[in-house]
């Protein structure tokens, strides 16, 4: 067991901590009020190699491990949780191309957006249908050598701005998953949604009225769309664990500059044990986050099962991250209940780590099915 | 296409804030944006609107701004000065613009034989009001200059804030600009005895170019003033 990071790691980990402090930190603020697209943003973490980096070698990427990109998305996410999902949301549309596409898919989908700044979507969620992906009823029908696809996706990160959708239809009895450019005819892209948090994530409805899909854009065979779509939950839940440990880091830092300065009964606000107390709970939980977040990463990077380690990091780190960012909004006492300081952006962005792909309830599902097949925990 | 324009507008502004401003924060106590670098070396700076002492440290590029103390008893002038001069420039430059617009459509009317020519009997009294709201703006912007720098040096203690800078930077911008508009005007350059705008030949026409430009860019400079100098009255 090794805890130290490599060389490649290290300047990974302080290339991102630098780009956070230059770029996401300072502009929070400001996407937060405004609900503007980070677009300059992520041109520049573009330019810096901070996007995209788990396409494989072949098409141009840098096939980046999960643990090293979770170590990069904890950095990006104590800047900004919501600038550092407009980053990142890439990932979770291009894994499914990268799991389950063909060569000539990789080629026409992945190399481009390493080339230039492009985004994409994962367009699961519908209206009637969240975590249960089973329901979801848009449709998929064979007509000639083409899918026709009809149906609303809600809630898609990244669906103003995507070039293409990763899209998972129902053929029949079962899912399918689809790669749909965005320019196809057919595409209605809705507002953005006004969310409680992270709001410079760009969250909209994408509706499908009859949109042509041809047949090479198919992912995998026909009814292995949602064993495609949560395949890709084990390699992108440890990154979401890694953004929720970025609020909780971002709340722990904030509390603890604040109670190191703040004087109340002539002495400084960490000398109340009541206060210090919080901000050792913070480290710890903190700590305790990033090694289940790591271990999940980890294994997937060792072509190991992860899915219940990625599952209860993903649970842990969620909830962390609420407590820590309630905590730091406590420590801070009266402002902390401001706009004009970050904890109550914090709060209103770690929720969404407890809901989106795949809410705390499911996580415990999926750790709950594991243990049924166990006959001792070791 | 409104929407188009002002979106753009804001960017521009906002890039200018960012260049000028650098890191930002908001005074916990009365929401001003106040600029990072005005912190002294341990890293404090008094809210110029409140008087909050506060104390601040960048986390991870987040600054987090900590009250300590607030200045109380800071000393206000008796004779409130530099509001009430502001108002002279702030109310009479944009009729200044105003009257040179409506000359220059009144001078095109009347090259045109448009139905506006009628008002060309009025443009000798609209030239001549035009220089001296011109002269009582720029001519009261002095002493607006010089209650600020009075204020600037009783009430704000000298500190050096960003807006301040950009206050005395716009200040003397305005007031070169102004005079210049003032001199092009007098000198007969832009407009004839009548009153109307010379269009008919190159100089006169690159004159008035120069005169509605300088205008256009002071009115600019001066609303800038008047914004900056607003959230330093009323802190957002």
């Amino acid at each position: 067991m090794d805890f130290d990071l490599t060389p490649e790691q290290q300047e990974r980990v302080e290339a991102a901590r630098e780009f956070t402090r230059e770029w996401i930190s300072p502009n929070s603020a400001a996407h937060d009020r405004s609900g503007e697209f980070p677009l300059e943003i992520c041109r520049e973490a573009f330019k810096r190699g901070l996007m995209n980096s788990h396409v494989p070698k072949e098409y141009g990427g840098l096939h980046e491990p999960v643990v090293d990109h979770c170590m990069v998305m904890e950095e990006l996410a104590t800047g900004c949780s919501g600038i550092a999902t407009a980053i990142d949301g890439n990932g979770l549309s291009q894994y499914p191309v990268i799991l389950a596409g063909n060569d000539d898919q990789k080629r026409r989908f992945l190399a481009p957006m390493v080339e230039e700044l492009m985004f994409s979507a994962y367009a699961v969620t519908e209206p009637e249908a969240g975590s249960d992906v089973a329901r979801i009823k848009t449709t998929a029908t064979k007509v000639g050598s083409d899918y026709v696809l009809n149906g609303v996706k809600w809630w898609i990160t990244n669906g103003s701005v995507a070039s293409w959708y990763f899209v998972l239809a129902r053929t029949g009895e079962e899912l399918t998953g689809f790669v749909v450019p965005a320019d196809s005819p057919g595409i209605v892209r809705g507002p953005k949604e006004i969310n409680l948090g992270q709001h410079a994530s760009n969250t909209v409805r994408v509706t499908l009225e009859d949109v042509k899909v041809p047949e090479r854009n198919r992912l995998g065979a026909e009814g292995k769309g949602f064993d495609i779509a949560m395949a890709t939950f084990n390699h992108t839940r440890p990154g979401v664990a890694a953004g929720a440990n970025g609020i909780t880091k971002a709340a722990l830092n904030i509390a603890l500059s604040y109670a190191k300065r703040r004087r109340t009964f002539d002495k400084k606000l960490i000398s109340n044990q009541g206060i210090s107390f919080k901000l050792a709970e913070m480290m710890t939980k903190l700590d305790a986050a990033r090694f289940l977040t790591h271990k999940a990463a980890w294994l997937f990077d060792r072509g190991l099962d992860n899915a219940r380690e990625a599952a209860q990091a993903k649970w842990f780190a969620a909830d962390v991250a609420m407590s820590a960012a309630i905590e730091c909004a406590q420590v801070l006492g009266g402002y902390g209940y401001t706009q004009e300081m970050p904890a109550e952006k914090l709060i209103r962005d770690a929720k969404i780590y407890q809901i989106y792909e795949g809410a705390t309830e499911i996580q415990k599902m999926i750790i709950v099915s594991k243990l049924l097949r166990m006959r001792e925990v070791h | 296409m409104f929407n188009d324009l002002r979106r753009l507008v804001g960017r521009i502004t906002e890039r200018f804030k960012r260049g000028f401003y650098g890191p930002t924060f908001r005074c916990p106590v009365c929401h001003l944006v106040l600029a990072a670098v005005d912190a002294d070396g341990n890293g404090l700076l008094v809210c110029p609107v409140c008087g909050a002492v506060i104390e601040i440290e960048a986390v991870y590029g987040h600054i987090v701004p900590v009250v300590l103390d607030m200045e109380l008893s800071r000393p206000q002038p008796k004779l409130c000065l530099h509001p009430l001069a502001t108002h002279l420039p702030i109310g009479l430059f944009p009729f200044a613009l105003l009257g040179a617009l409506v000359l220059l459509a009144v001078t095109v009317a009347a090259r045109l034989g448009l139905p506006g020519a009628r008002l060309a009997s009025y443009a000798p009294a609209l030239a001549s009001a035009i220089l001296v709201l011109l002269v009582i703006s720029v001519a009261a912007a002095l002493a607006t200059l010089a209650s600020g720098l009075w204020d600037w040096n009783f009430r704000y203690r000298r500190r050096t804030y960003r807006q301040i800078r950009l206050k005395i930077a716009c200040s003397i911008v305005f007031l070169v600009v102004g005079a210049a508009a003032i001199a092009l005007h007098a000198s007969g350059a832009v407009f004839a005895g009548s009153g109307l705008m010379r269009l008919d030949s190159l100089a006169g026409l690159m004159a008035a170019s120069v005169y509605l430009v300088t205008l256009g860019g002071d009115m600019i400079v001066l609303a800038t003033l008047g914004h900056v100098g607003g959230t330093l009255v009323y802190g957002r």
